[in-house]
């Protein structure tokens, strides 16, 4: 009897172990199976391998749904984004010979005898399509640069050149203005995008001559250990603190410049730009003493 | 998308008359892949506040939810798990480990956590932070400058919800924390990362996105 009480309680612990070990088994298989479905869904390689009644089978083929159906979406925005590209060239392309037509004509205009009125008609006019001009001009830039149809090639070359050159081509404009715009002289190195830094930094001076009524407009380099920093320092209005994340986004115009010319697209660009780089542009700003426009580049 | 939420947060340190206030009712939020600056003068309550959204530190009252899981609702072993995987920071005084080298530091919290390294994104990381030569280093041969970055490189590493960075230029010089904050803008950006730093420092805070003021324990100004 006593014999018999410990080979059935033997039995029975041994039948749990066994069915203990077993269901750990299990688990661990379908934990394994479920990771190796995950890992070869990342790797874009899954497939369904089992073909039967049972839970797993079923499991794998709703996630077979799932992967074709998000594949499916991201071709959708390939898709997409390949009509946009289509798209920008066509407004590129089509509107390139009637725009510079109507700039033409304009100008034609212009040189005609006409009287004060019909005069000031006509200056208007070829002041708005200037600014059509302008206007169409960046929004491609921006859409092929949003769009990866253009890609910047920074390479490491001394920034004194592409200032010099920046300088130059506003110092009529600042001169007009009566402002002086200088540039301090610098041997500092950066990575950076020729063509596309200079447009950058050309929107940024444009818009300090826009807004200095009097004074200056100072260009100068600050090296770090991994950026290097160009300062675009003027004597302006200044802005306050509440706009001055704001002036960056696209379209954004202040009310109080809502009279200036201009249509609010050349700081974003910038941005877009310096971001494409590796580096970003801040504002320090007061209101009636100035504003700071530092471009950082990585060094 | 909201990534971190606090409501009506209340922190008070001892009882009855001696009670001192350090957080009085915050309420803020925070997007994806937004850089914020929270300024205040030291007592103002923002280390408080920062320990608080990390989970440091229990609030009297109030919620945190960061990524919609609300952390007062976690146990003390899950909260630990959570911040490993949600939870970058960044310190002061950086918080490396001495005795590893600068890359087994930066990978440190994922070896913890036994998740495989994204080896593509830990290499972008190290460029962007200009580690590439000084991975087989320990922390004692590096500036501070350096140090910092790695930090920052181990609080990318893990891909969190959010970095929470405390002071994070307080130890170094002017030259070197234009540097480190640098990064910290250009990083946000490239890789969407949502960071929330605190600094006592106008300056560094004109850096971000946004700037959300404290003062004795409230948020006085939000940018």
């Amino acid at each position: 009897m006593n014999n018999f009480g410990i080979i059935f309680g033997a039995i029975c612990l041994l039948a749990a172990i066994t069915l203990v070990l077993h269901s750990h088994k299990k688990t661990k298989k379908i934990m394994d199976t479920l990771d190796n479905m995950l890992t070869s869904a990342m790797n874009g390689n899954f497939h369904e391998s089992t073909f039967d009644e049972s839970r797993l089978s079923a499991l794998e083929t709703k996630f077979s749904h799932y992967f074709s159906s998000s594949a499916l979406s991201t071709q959708n925005i390939a898709a997409e984004k390949d009509r946009i590209k289509a798209l920008v060239g066509d407004i590129a392309h089509q509107t390139k010979t009637p725009l510079a037509n109507l700039l033409l004509y304009a100008e034609l205009l212009q040189e005609e005898p006409l009287s004060p009125e019909a005069a000031a008609y006509a200056d208007t006019l070829h002041l708005q399509a200037e600014k059509l001009h302008f206007l169409i001009d960046t929004l491609l830039k921006m859409s092929r640069l949003e769009n990866g149809m253009i890609t910047l090639s920074p390479k490491k070359s001394p920034l004194s050149p592409m200032l010099e050159q920046v300088r130059q081509q506003f110092a009529s404009k600042a001169a007009e203005k009566g402002l002086s715009l200088s540039l301090e002289q610098t041997s500092v190195s950066a990575c950076f995008d020729a063509k596309w830094t200079s447009e950058a930094l050309c929107n940024v001076v444009d818009n300090a001559i826009k807004y200095t009524e009097k004074g200056s407009i100072t260009l100068s380099v600050v090296p770090y250990e991994m950026f290097i920093r160009i300062d675009v320092a003027d004597t302006g209005t200044g802005i306050m603190e509440e706009e001055q994340a704001k002036i960056f986004s696209r379209f954004y115009r202040s009310e109080k410049n809502a009279k200036q010319d201009g249509v609010g697209i050349g700081l974003y660009l910038a941005r877009e730009i310096l971001k494409k780089e590796g580096g970003y542009i801040k504002i320090t700003s007061e209101v009636g003493k100035g504003s700071v426009f530092s471009l950082f580049l990585p060094s | 998308m909201r990534i971190l939420e606090a409501k009506d947060l209340k922190k008070v340190y001892g009882t009855g008359e001696y009670a001192v206030h350090a957080l009085d009712g915050v309420d803020l939020s925070i997007e994806k892949g937004e850089f914020v600056a929270i300024v205040g003068t030291s007592g103002s309550g923002k280390s408080t506040l920062l320990h608080m959204l990390g989970g440091l530190d229990l609030p009297t009252k109030g919620t945190v939810i960061v990524d919609g899981q609300e952390l007062s609702k976690l146990k003390k072993e899950e909260l630990t798990i959570f911040r490993r995987r949600k939870i970058g920071f960044v310190f002061q005084n950086y918080n490396l480990v001495p005795v590893l080298t600068v890359m087994e530091n930066i990978t440190l919290p994922i070896r913890l956590d036994g998740k495989q390294i994204d080896e593509t994104y830990l290499q972008e990381i190290i460029c962007t932070l200009g580690l590439e030569k000084k991975l087989n280093s320990l922390p004692n041969q590096l500036s501070g400058g350096q140090q910092q970055r790695v930090a920052i490189a181990r609080a990318l590493a893990a891909k969190p919800a959010i970095i929470l960075a405390d002071e994070p230029t307080g130890n170094l010089d002017s030259k070197t924390s234009q540097d480190v904050l640098s990064l910290m803008k250009v990083t946000s950006e490239r890789f969407s990362q949502t960071i929330v730093m605190i600094t006592h420092n106008e300056e560094i805070a004109q850096m971000a996105d946004r700037i959300i003021r404290i003062e004795d324990g409230k948020i006085a100004i939000r940018g």
